[in-house]
C-alpha cells in the first residue's frame, strides 16, 4: 500500500513537476488558515455548551417545567443571533466608535475569503463572539427559571444580546474605557458570567421566590431538580465546551499559548469540583451532588478570567477557592431569601467575582506581557494596581448590567406582567406557555393522581 | 419513688376500670411530670415517667384481658407475656413515645389448642393495642407490634424466629435481633421472656459473625458533628436549622452502648443500666462509664424538650430540636457530648472488629 502510494506520487511529481513547488501558500495565508480552524472549533465547543445549560437547567427544574426550559433555550439561541448579527456585534467590535460603545458592523457582512495577513477568518471571529454572547444570554435565565412569562424572554433577549452584553464587552474586549484601564478578562468571568449573571439577579428579585421555595418563618424549603443526571452530564458538556470557550479565546495558535490555557482551565475547575465536594461534606457532614458539580463550574467560571496570566498553582488556588466560595454563595443567597433555582447568582456571579479579582494577585508580569494586557498582580509584585483595576472592573459592569436589566425588566413588569399566574405556576410552564407536557406520560399520571 | 403524689397515681392507675380515667390520669401524670421537669435529676425523672408508662400500659393490658373476658372469650388459655421493645423496653420513653409491643404465649399440647390460643392472643392484642391508642399511645410505625403476627407468638414459634433471624442476618434480619435485644416483659409470666432471651444469647454465642452485622446496623446512624467540631442542623424545610436529637445523638448511642452490651451477654435493658453493668464487667472503664453516662442523660434531656405535638389526640414528637431551644451553654454541651458519643462509637468499633479478628 505505501509502496503503491510512494510509486505513484514519484510519478506525478516527474509528470507534474510544479505541484510540488508552485503556488504554495504563503506562512501567513497558513497561519491565518490554522487559527481560523482552531477558533471555528473552539466556536462550535461554545455553542455546544449551549446543550450544557439545556440540561443544567432543565435538569435542575421540575418535570412540568421541563420541555419550556429546554426548549426556550434553542428559540433565544436563535433569536439571540440574529440580534448579535444586526446589532449587537457591531456595538461591541464596531470600529468606529469610542470609549463606551463601538459602531459599524451592523448587520454584519463579513468578507467572504479572508486577507492573506488578517491573522483570522473574520466571520469565524464573529461567530465565535456570537457563541459568547449567546451563553451569556443563557446563564441570565436561570433567574428567570419556572414562572417567568415566555414574552419576558422575547423581550430580554433583544435587549439584553443588542445592547447590555455588547456594551460590556466593548468596554473589556472592543478598546474601551475598561481595556484602556488594562483590565485583564481573558474569557470573560466578567463580560460573560458575571453579565449574565447579574442579569439574572434583577431577575429573580423583580419575579420574586418560586411558590413554595421559603416558609413563612424564614426557613426555605429545597424545591430538587427532576434529573441529577442531567445536572450532572450538563456539567460535563460545560467543562468540556470551556476548553472553546479558554483556549479559544487565545484566537491563534502560532505560540501554542492556546495549550496552556487549556491546561489551567482543567486543573482549576478540577480543584473546584474537588474543594466544593470537601466542603460540603465537613460542613453538611454528607457531601452534597449540587454543591460538587456546581463547584466544578465555580471552578471554570473563575480561572476564565486568569487563565491567560496565572501559573499552574495559582489555578489550583484560585479553584480551590472557587470550589469553597460556591458553597457559601449558595448559602448566602440562600439567607437573603433570593431565589437562585439553577445557582446562576452563586456559580457565574460569585465565582465570576472571584475570577476576575483574583488576577489583581496571581497575574505573573511574563503572563501579562505575553497576553498583552494590564500588569503583574499583587503576590508578583504588581503591587495594588492590578486588583483595583479588577475591582474597577466587576463593579463597574456589575452595576451597568444590574441597573439597565432591572430596568427593562421592570417596565416588562408593568407593562404586560414579568411572571406567570399562580395557577399557571403550578401546573408548569409546558403546559401555559407551550401547550403540551414535556414529560406527557409522567405528567399525566401525576394529574391523575392528582385529581384521584 | 418516694414522691407522694406519684404514688398515689400509680394506685389510681392500678385500679382504673376505663381507658377514659387511664387517659386522665395519663395526662395528669403529664402534668406532674412536666412540672417535675426542672427540679428532678434527669435519671430520677425517666425512672419515674417510665414507672407511670408501665402502670398504665400494664393496667390497660389487664383491661383488655378482662373486656375479653366479659364478652365470652374467656380467660388466656396458656400463661403469656406481654413484651415491650423499643424505648419501652429501655425504659426510656418520653412523653411522646409510640407502642412498640409484643406477646409471647407458652406453647399449647395439641393443634387444637394451638389454635385456640392463636386466636385468643390474636384477639387480646388487638385489643389492648386499640385501648393503648384510646389513652394516647400511637401505633409503631415500623409495624413492632403485639397485633402483628410476628410479635405474637408461641413460645416455640419464638424461638424458630430468633434462629431464622440469626440464620438469614440480613439486614432485616438484624434489625429485629436488635430489637429483641431491648425487650422487657411488662405483664404476664417473667419465665417465658427469660426463657427466650436464654435462647437469644446461647444462638448469639453459636454465631459470632452476627456480631459484624449489627455493627453494620449499629453505626448507621451518625453522631450529628461536623469535622469542625460544628453541629450538622437540618438544612431544609420546616425543621430548618433544628437538630435532629433523636437519629443524630439518642439513637446512635443506644444502639453502640446496646451492642456492647449484648456482645458481653449483659441482660440490662436501658441504657444507663447496660453501661453500669459494662462497667461493672470491665468492658468499659469507670471514667468513660462517667463519661458516656453524663452524655447519653443530656441527650435524654434535649430529647424531652425536643417539639412535641398533639396530633389527633396523639402524644407525637419527631426528636428534632428547633434552634430556639438551644442557649449557648446548651450548644456547647451538646458539642462536648456528641464528642463523647463519637468516641463511644469508635470504641464499639474497635471493641467488635478486635473480637471478630
Amino acid at each position: 500500500m505505501v509502496k503503491k502510494m510512494v510509486l505513484t506520487m514519484g510519478a506525478m511529481i516527474l509528470m507534474f513537476p510544479a505541484m510540488a513547488f508552485a503556488d504554495a501558500p504563503s506562512t501567513a495565508m497558513l497561519n491565518t488558515g490554522l487559527n481560523s480552524l482552531w477558533v471555528m472549533l473552539a466556536a462550535i465547543l461554545v455553542i455546544l455548551m449551549q446543550g450544557g445549560f439545556i440540561l443544567l437547567e432543565a435538569g435542575s427544574t421540575r418535570m412540568k417545567n421541563a420541555g419550556h426550559v429546554a426548549g426556550k433555550t434553542i428559540f433565544t439561541f436563535g433569536l439571540g443571533s440574529l440580534i448579535y448579527w444586526a446589532v449587537g456585534y457591531g456595538i461591541a467590535f464596531g470600529e468606529d466608535g469610542n470609549l463606551l460603545f463601538g459602531l459599524g458592523k451592523f448587520f454584519y457582512n463579513p468578507p467572504i475569503l479572508y486577507g492573506e495577513n488578517a491573522g483570522l477568518s473574520d466571520s469565524v471571529f464573529f461567530i465565535f463572539q456570537l457563541a459568547f454572547a449567546t451563553i451569556s444570554l443563557s446563564i441570565a435565565w436561570g433567574g428567570f427559571a419556572e414562572r417567568a412569562k415566555l414574552s419576558s424572554y422575547l423581550i430580554f433577549t433583544v435587549v439584553f444580546v443588542g445592547v447590555i452584553y455588547p456594551v460590556v464587552a466593548h468596554w473589556i474586549w472592543g478598546g474601551g474605557w475598561l481595556a484602556e484601564d488594562g483590565a485583564q478578562d481573558f474569557a470573560g468571568s466578567t463580560v460573560v458570567h458575571l453579565s449574565g449573571a447579574v442579569a439574572a439577579l434583577a431577575a429573580t428579585i423583580l419575579l420574586k421566590p418560586r411558590i413554595g421555595k421559603f416558609n413563612k418563618d424564614g426557613s426555605s424549603n429545597q424545591i430538587l431538580g427532576h434529573n441529577q443526571v442531567y445536572t450532572a452530564l450538563a456539567v460535563l458538556f460545560l467543562w468540556v465546551g470551556w476548553f472553546g470557550f479558554n483556549a479559544g479565546s487565545t484566537v491563534a495558535i502560532e505560540t501554542g499559548f492556546f495549550g496552556y490555557v487549556a491546561f489551567n482551565t482543567q486543573i482549576a475547575a478540577a480543584a473546584g469540583a474537588v474543594a466544593a465536594m470537601l466542603i460540603s461534606w465537613a460542613l453538611l457532614g454528607k457531601s452534597d451532588i449540587t454543591t460538587m458539580l456546581n463547584g466544578g463550574l465555580a471552578g471554570l467560571v473563575a480561572i476564565t478570567a486568569s487563565c491567560a496570566f496565572v501559573e499552574p498553582w495559582a489555578a489550583v488556588v484560585i479553584g480551590l477557592i472557587a470550589g469553597v466560595l460556591v458553597f457559601f454563595s449558595q448559602k448566602f443567597f440562600e439567607k437573603l431569601r433570593i431565589d437562585d433555582p439553577i445557582f446562576a447568582l452563586s456559580v457565574h456571579g460569585a465565582a465570576g467575582v472571584w475570577g476576575t479579582l483574583a488576577n489583581g494577585f496571581f497575574a505573573t508580569p511574563e503572563l501579562a506581557a505575553t497576553a498583552g494586557v494590564g500588569k503583574a498582580g499583587l503576590f508578583y509584585g504588581g503591587g495594588w494596581g492590578q486588583l483595583l483595576v479588577q475591582l474597577e472592573s466587576v463593579v463597574v459592569a456589575g452595576v451597568f448590567v444590574f441597573i439597565v436589566s432591572f430596568a427593562v425588566l421592570y417596565v416588562i413588569k408593568k407593562a404586560i406582567g414579568f411572571r406567570v399566574t399562580e395557577e399557571q405556576e403550578l401546573i408548569g410552564l409546558d403546559l401555559s406557555e407551550h401547550g403540551a407536557y414535556g414529560y406527557p406520560e409522567q405528567m399525566k399520571k401525576a394529574q391523575q393522581n392528582l385529581n384521584a | 419513688m418516694k414522691d407522694p403524689v406519684l404514688v398515689q397515681l400509680l394506685q389510681e392507675i392500678d385500679a382504673a376500670e376505663l381507658t377514659a380515667a387511664l387517659r386522665c390520669l395519663r395526662d395528669e401524670a403529664h402534668r406532674r411530670m412536666d412540672a417535675l421537669f426542672p427540679s428532678l435529676p434527669l435519671d430520677e425523672y425517666y425512672r419515674q415517667l417510665n414507672g407511670v408508662h408501665d402502670a398504665l400500659i400494664r393496667r390497660t393490658v389487664a383491661l383488655a384481658e378482662a373486656e375479653l373476658a366479659r364478652s365470652g372469650m374467656g380467660s388466656p388459655p396458656v400463661p403469656y407475656a406481654y413484651l415491650l421493645f423499643g424505648s419501652g423496653g429501655r425504659k426510656e420513653q418520653t412523653l411522646s413515645s409510640d407502642q412498640d409491643s409484643g406477646i409471647i404465649y407458652e406453647d399449647a399440647h395439641s393443634d387444637e389448642e394451638t389454635l385456640a390460643a392463636q386466636k385468643f392472643f390474636t384477639n387480646l392484642s388487638a385489643r389492648a393495642v386499640a385501648l393503648l391508642q384510646e389513652i394516647g399511645y400511637p401505633p409503631c410505625e415500623g409495624n413492632v407490634i403485639s397485633s402483628n403476627p410476628q410479635w405474637c407468638q408461641p413460645e416455640s414459634e419464638w424461638k424458630r424466629q430468633l434462629e431464622s433471624w440469626f440464620e438469614t442476618a440480613d439486614w432485616e434480619a438484624v434489625r429485629y435481633l436488635l430489637i429483641v435485644a431491648d425487650c422487657r416483659h411488662i405483664h404476664g409470666s417473667g419465665e417465658l421472656l427469660e426463657r427466650l432471651k436464654r435462647h437469644y444469647y446461647s444462638d448469639m454465642l453459636a454465631k459470632p459473625v452476627i456480631v459484624q452485622r449489627m455493627l453494620d446496623n449499629t453505626i448507621r446512624h451518625k453522631m450529628l458533628i461536623g469535622v469542625f467540631g460544628q453541629l450538622l442542623k437540618e438544612q431544609y424545610g420546616e425543621d430548618a436549622g433544628s437538630i435532629d436529637i433523636k437519629y443524630g445523638a439518642y439513637i446512635p448511642m443506644v444502639n453502640a452502648v446496646r451492642l456492647m452490651a449484648v456482645q458481653s451477654q449483659l441482660r440490662p435493658t436501658s441504657t444507663l443500666e447496660r453501661l453500669h453493668a459494662l462497667e461493672q464487667a470491665e468492658v468499659v472503664t469507670a471514667e468513660e462509664a462517667a463519661a458516656y453516662s453524663e452524655a447519653f442523660l443530656f441527650f435524654l434531656k434535649l430529647r424531652m424538650i425536643a417539639t412535641e405535638n398533639n396530633e389527633d389526640g396523639m402524644y407525637m414528637n419527631n426528636g428534632k430540636l428547633a434552634n430556639h431551644h438551644l442557649t449557648k451553654e446548651m450548644t456547647e454541651e451538646l458539642k462536648q457530648s456528641l464528642k463523647v458519643g463519637k468516641r463511644l462509637q469508635r470504641q464499639v468499633q474497635k471493641l467488635t472488629l478486635g473480637k471478630l479478628k
